[in-house]
């Protein structure tokens, strides 16, 4: 969601199909970035080349930026399925179409979020608005 | 005492990041409201070798070993659990876990272990080693619970508070653990500038950001 919202913000228009190895995001670097999150995730044997291919790039600071993205969320993502939290009312009404097609409605922790629910999608574009309806 | 200097860093670390870092490492160190200092160190210590053991197979895995008497088996189940397969924990099994140890507690032990992955997966992909952990420090658990928290659809109870994703809220049964790892997201992530669209400082724009963050969550199979 926020993928897409700010994409659309700075006139751009990120495909999701990135984020699940499918191209590169339509995002500047996109394939560099998507290369190194994947690398650094799995601990991979490529992460050294990924890092440096990043490096060249978007530069150090940018390096650092991809790497603490990588670190949190790599908590993050923890954090939501060791304690189960359902998806926000607002993110679940408007992922419907993209969460299907990319797949995510088969992750386990699906079943933590009611899919059935028929709460409208929020009706501005502002980050707040994407998690409530 | 922790450094977090990331003297051998190919590039420089922001002091911001190391500073969030140190406290993370200190929080861990301290007792908590339901483990002790040395409890927590140990959880630390389990979550990190867990995790690098995340490319086994499954059934090649071992439970790393604990220091006898000192968790619960539980303990270590969830601790392993949250490092390496989130996706074995399940509802049912979450609710037993948390009935056996105490929701709160679970929620502290979640949080230690998230905390340290943090740290560890970033200082792994910038490709320098791993802090050594944080020697325990002396005192009792608090046994404070938090007042307010509600059902709101997880596993455990959390904050009353709908404002914001529910990430948010989802350690607030542990609030100053759940501030250690917000420490943590501000630095490495967002929270100031979190309900900007654009961001016009940093190196990578927002959208840059947004499909690490997603493609990491898609390799974690992470539905939230």
């Amino acid at each position: 969601m926020l993928l897409r919202a700010s994409s659309k913000a700075i006139g751009e228009e990120a495909e999701l199909g990135g984020t699940v190895g499918m191209g590169d995001g339509a995002v500047p670097h996109g394939a560099a970035l998507i290369a190194y999150a994947e690398a650094a995730t799995r601990g991979s044997d490529e992460l050294a080349q990924a890092r440096d291919a990043l490096q060249a790039a978007v530069g150090d600071e940018g390096l650092v930026r991809a790497a603490a993205t990588v670190g949190i969320f790599n908590g993050l993502v923890r954090v939501a399925d060791s304690i189960g939290i359902p998806l926000d009312e607002g993110t679940r009404a408007a992922s419907g179409g993209f969460r299907e097609r990319l797949g995510l409605n088969a992750y386990s922790g699906a079943s933590n979020t009611d899919l059935e629910s028929t709460a409208e999608p929020p009706k501005g574009d502002r980050v707040p608005d994407l998690f409530s309806s | 005492m922790p450094t977090f200097d990331y003297a051998l860093s190919p590039v420089e670390v922001p002091a911001e990041i190391s500073a969030t870092h140190r406290a993370a490492w200190s929080r861990i160190a301290s007792p908590g409201s339901w483990w002790t200092a040395p409890q927590r160190v140990e959880a630390a210590r389990l979550a990190r070798i867990a995790r690098a053991g995340r490319n086994l197979p499954p059934w090649q895995r071992e439970a790393p070993a604990s220091d006898p008497g000192l968790l619960p088996d539980r303990a270590v189940d969830l601790i392993c659990r949250v490092a390496v397969d989130v996706h074995a924990l399940n509802e049912e099994w979450a609710r037993e876990a948390s009935a056996e140890l105490g929701d709160a507690a679970y929620v502290e032990l979640c949080a230690v272990a998230v905390c340290v992955i943090a740290v560890d997966a970033f200082a792994e992909a910038l490709g320098v080693e791993a802090e050594p952990l944080p020697e325990a420090q002396p005192g009792e658990p608090d046994h404070l619970r938090p007042e307010g928290m509600v059902d709101a659809g997880a596993f455990v109870p959390m904050a009353d508070n709908a404002a914001g994703p529910n990430v948010g809220r989802a350690l607030s049964l542990a609030p100053a653990d759940n501030a250690m790892f917000f420490g943590l997201v501000g630095s490495m992530y967002a929270l100031s500038n979190f309900a900007e669209l654009v961001w016009e400082q940093g190196p990578l724009s927002r959208p840059q950001v947004e499909l690490v963050a997603a493609r990491v969550s898609a390799v974690n199979e992470c539905f939230y």
